[in-house]
């Protein structure tokens, strides 16, 4: 019990030591946001309490974020692209790697073959003609050009395959002797069984979209669809970097995915979601 | 099961709706233009008052940051019409000319609007005879001194005038000998001369202008006996020297805001740096006692600055002419560049500007830059690969600022920009 | 295994629609462009194999990138998965502050990698960075950082671990619950101890999790650009000058889209190899 206690110890105070890591950029962009705007450096050479504990705390870039620079709108058009992408993606990625992950049919091992290079090729050579694509379709400047292309994914599909595989066949084998049909196998066998899984691409689907810039600046112009990052970005330009603008609209556009996270992660304690059925 | 569906069809609902809404337009021309991401308050003041003043015409302007202009741009040209107006950055102009994605505009100006800019200026929105951008801003650089690190030191200040300018063999010697005190005093953490674009064409090609250098073949297309020759080398060995040999120096500083918050907190004697540096610093850092003294150049050589900046141009493809020239012609005109000078501190490519505010220019360190302009500018070159051509240089003076043989640096590059400019032959 | 011919291919469909739109069309098309050259204002040519040729025969810049893609996702990837597993072991419990630490390791992966790198390169910077003056009050000398050949691709590495371990960890973290728990007890019974239970149980049941993580983070990996292109744009002197950003700048600035595209598609041989050995030797020996 004592080594135990100790063992225990030991675990935490090693947590607490990566934790520092993770915590002073952290902190220190926090008080960057809550500075007002002004130099960078004088407050992190030499290292004073002030580094960390602005003198002077204020809300006034946050205020002014939201108010002169629309990044509420902005928040607004990545949350709502975010979650469209998540409960789309969610459906037909789970579906596709059900697919693979019980089933045998003709040339599988190819079409498997294609999802994976799907996420192997970088999003900078494919841009230009993908561009081509969504003005064929016309849909350029509108949520679908930033929803659609962003709903199959490759990586998503590759995921639900692994887990599925690590799901017993028998358990489905038994709801079809019973008579359920194929979509209800999936719904309701399949899928309550792989919550962890799919909380973790709700995870990925969400962070992948909320961290695009590249693709919104191409496929949507007007103001009113301005994604998060965009915003985000602006506020490093050739001339000046406003730190306190960039930090605070920083600060602002880590809190969706950072709750989300927060509030899935119960998915991850063993017990929690026990299913008994192992 | 039942409530989960009502939040789809909801989501779906919503989705269409946003949809409607963003393509939605009334009857009113709509131009799409693209621009530079700067503070999204200060640009919609100006397109609000323009609004006002066309109220036929509606602005969708997508401000991009800095880092991603350029591609964006790369991606959104070759195909489709919009954007119907962007943002320019003047010595690009000829690629996009030559790429046929911008439109002539010496139909829509008299040459008595045009003897407004800068004449650098023009020139520098100019391809192959025809305008094709017209100047949204312009700039100078000259070399900024921190007054109270000289006075500490016992040093004389840099001059004002300009025929009494410093060169760069004196700029050297201030910077070792100011730095070389300033240690023995304790202030180990301070350098000599800071360079604010450290591998920029724009910041570097100047020096070996001011020897004599070409920096380009007459055709816009030979680099080969330009950048590799002597006189380039032996400007750019001096470069090399300031950070391998003297090192006062720093290596690895390649952002203006950072270079600007070294100078501003008392880190550097003195800056090679933009005008744009006036505003900012006088605003940011008001304790800084600091002066700015004309561009330095090489004894057996002549002045040179660099000069250039923002212009604004007309996609080829657009639909809508006559209202994106409009729209041109009122952020290029004088109430715009005045107002967005006081907005954003930039300095104007137009001279009834500077005439018009003679309190914020009737300056001695304004003074300094106006004379640079007018007396000591050359545009970058003027070739269709400028892009190519900046990229290369800009990666060859970044290595030989980290230590790089200067020659076999040039060489290279000479080799790298020959080959992405056969595409032009 | 289910054998049946339609219901697999109609759970399929929605996902191999969209993929061959928006993603394996455009795929076509650029390794298509890959063996063509085009001349400014004319139609391209088709040119074979001149693009690939002169990359491996003439070009000592992509020869000095592919090294230096290597030598950055060798570190890199094994880093990730070791670190990535661990965190999640050690965080695979029901403990009060284990939410708190859990959060914390992932926190970076909600920020983009852009902000990361510019927060970074500011805490890095090599004179008066946060870094260097913390290192200054512990009595060490200051760091160069990103400004020195031999410690920017270290920074680098360091950089994408803090900002990426956490997102991988969520997978092992997912991955652990699907282990039984009478697996558990039954070895405890056997009297294994909690090591050999580790070893002899929890990384075989999770090989097919390391499976997807090694391949996600080896494309991720291969593919990264962001933090090149703030933080050293390939410097110093071509230390951190990886491929995929030798290929953005052929795209976006060289408007060379025949090398841009011949580097990528070497990228994607070489990706699809790395995966290819990993999925092999991750095979799963085991089927519920």
């Amino acid at each position: 019990m004592l080594y135990r206690r100790i063992a225990e110890c030991v675990l935490v105070f090693i947590l607490c030591i990566i934790a520092l890591v993770y915590l002073v950029p952290f902190l220190w962009t926090a008080a960057s946001a809550l500075r007002p705007a002004g130099p960078m450096y004088s407050y992190a050479n030499p290292l004073t309490l002030e580094t960390f504990i602005p003198k002077n705390p204020t809300l006034q870039n946050f205020f002014h974020i939201f108010t002169k620079q629309r990044f509420g709108r902005a928040m607004f058009n990545s949350l709502f692209v975010g979650t469209s992408v998540v409960a789309l993606g969610l459906l037909v990625n789970s579906m596709a790697g059900f697919a693979f992950a019980k089933f045998d049919f003709p040339l599988k091992n190819l079409f498997f073959a294609l999802v994976l290079l799907t996420f192997m090729v970088p999003f900078e050579s494919i841009v230009i003609p993908l561009y081509v694509v969504v003005q064929r379709m016309g849909i350029s400047n509108t949520y679908s050009a930033l929803i659609l292309p962003a709903i199959a994914n490759g990586m998503a599909i590759f995921l639900f395959r692994q887990f599925f595989a690590d799901i017993p066949t028998e358990l489905l084998e038994a709801a079809r002797v019973d008579g359920a049909s194929w979509a209800r196998v999936f719904f309701q066998f399949l899928l309550p069984l792989s919550k962890p899984a799919l909380v973790s691409v709700m995870i990925m689907l969400f962070l992948f979209n909320w961290n695009a810039l590249f693709w919104p600046l191409v496929a949507v112009h007007s103001s009113d669809l301005e994604v998060v990052q965009v915003a985000v970005t602006t506020h490093v330009a050739q001339e000046e970097t406003h730190w306190a603008n960039l930090f605070s609209s920083a600060f602002a556009a880590s809190l969706p995915p950072m709750l989300l996270f927060l509030f899935l992660q119960r998915y991850f304690v063993r017990g929690i979601s026990g299913t008994g059925l192992k | 099961m039942k409530k989960k569906g009502n939040t789809f069809l909801m989501l779906l609902v919503l989705m269409v709706f946003c949809t409607v809404i963003g393509s939605a337009s009334a009857s009113a021309v709509e131009l799409e233009v693209v621009w530079m991401g700067w503070p999204r308050d200060r640009v919609i003041t100006l397109i609000e008052q323009f609004e006002t003043e066309n109220p036929d015409i509606k602005v969708d302007i997508q401000l991009i940051p800095f880092s991603q202009l350029f591609s964006t741009l790369e991606v959104r040209l070759p195909t489709g019409t919009t954007p119907d107006v962007y943002i320019v950055d003047g010595p690009v102009t000829a690629s996009y000319a030559a790429r046929g994605y911008l439109l002539p505009l010496d139909e829509f100006y008299s040459d008595q609007e045009l003897a407004e800019w800068f004449p650098s200026s023009i020139e520098s929105g100019s391809y192959d005879g025809k305008l094709y951008s017209i100047p949204y801003a312009t700039s100078s650089a000259a070399l900024y001194y921190n007054k109270e690190l000289f006075d500490k030191v016992g040093y004389p200040l840099p001059p004002s005038d300009p025929d009494e300018r410093w060169t760069w063999e004196d700029v050297a010697t201030a910077a070792v000998e100011i730095q070389k005190a300033l240690h023995d005093m304790g202030d180990t953490d301070v350098w000599g001369l800071l360079i604010e674009q450290i591998d920029r064409p724009y910041q570097l090609l100047p020096l070996a202008q001011s020897l004599g250098a070409e920096v380009i073949g007459s055709n816009g297309l030979e680099v080969d006996g330009c950048i590799n020759s002597p006189t380039f080398v032996e400007a750019a060995t001096f470069y090399w020297r300031l950070f391998n040999e003297l090192k006062v120096s720093p290596q690895g500083v390649d952002d203006s805001a950072v270079a600007r918050e070294y100078f501003g907190t008392g880190k550097a004697a003195m800056m090679l740096g933009a005008e744009w540096n006036l505003v900012r610093l006088s605003k940011s850092f008001p304790e800084l006692q600091f002066g700015v003294s004309p561009h330095p150049y090489f004894e057996n050589g002549v002045p040179v600055t660099p000069t250039g900046s923002w212009h604004v141009g007309v996609n080829s493809r657009t639909e809508h002419t006559e209202a994106a020239v409009r729209f041109v012609k009122y952020m290029t005109g004088f109430d715009a560049s005045l107002l967005w000078h006081q907005l954003h501190g930039h300095s104007p490519a137009r001279m009834d500007v500077y005439k018009a505010l003679p309190e914020v220019f009737d300056t001695d360190e304004w003074g300094v830059f106006l004379y640079e302009m007018e007396h000591t500018a050359k545009t970058r070159p003027a070739t269709p690969g400028y892009l190519e051509y900046e990229l290369i240089l800009r990666e060859t003076f970044n290595e030989i600022h980290y230590g790089a043989d200067p020659q076999e640096a040039l060489n290279n590059a000479v080799r790298r920009i020959q080959r992405e400019f056969r595409k032009y032959r | 295994m289910f054998k049946e011919k339609s219901t697999p291919l109609l759970f399929l469909a929605p996902a191999i629609v969209l993929l061959v739109i928006f993603k394996l069309f455009p795929i076509g098309v650029a390794l298509w462009e890959s063996f063509r050259f085009t001349p400014i204002s004319q139609e391209s040519i088709f040119v074979g194999l001149e693009n690939y040729e002169f990359l491996f025969r003439d070009d000592p810049v992509f020869w000095n990138s592919l090294l230096v893609t290597l030598k950055y996702n060798l570190i890199i990837n094994p880093l990730n998965v070791v670190v990535a597993l661990a965190l999640a072991l050690l965080l695979n419990r029901s403990r009060p502050y284990v939410p708190f630490f859990r959060s914390l390791y992932f926190l970076p992966s909600a920020i983009s990698y852009t902000v990361v790198a510019v927060v970074w390169g500011v805490m890095l910077d090599p004179y008066y960075g946060l870094v260097n003056s913390l290192l200054a009050k512990l009595g060490f000398s200051a760091q160069p950082f990103f400004s020195s050949p031999s410690q920017s691709l270290g920074s680098l590495v360091f950089v994408g671990l803090w900002r990426s371990v956490g997102y991988w960890m969520m997978f092992y973290l997912a991955g652990l619950q699907n282990i039984p728990k009478t697996v558990y007890e039954a070895a405890d019974i056997d009297g294994a101890s909690k090591w050999q239970q580790i070893w002899k149980i929890t990384l075989p049941l999770l090989s097919r999790t390391t499976a997807f993580v090694l391949v996600s983070s080896i494309s991720f990996n291969f593919l990264t650009f962001a933090p090149v292109f703030i933080l050293t744009k390939g410097g110093p002197r071509g230390a951190t000058n990886v491929l995929m950003y030798e290929s953005y700048k052929s795209a976006f600035v060289n408007i060379d889209m025949g090398r841009a595209t011949a580097i990528s598609s070497i990228l994607l041989v070489i990706i699809i190899a790395i995966s290819f050995i990993s999925l092999r030797l991750n095979k799963a020996e085991y089927e519920y």
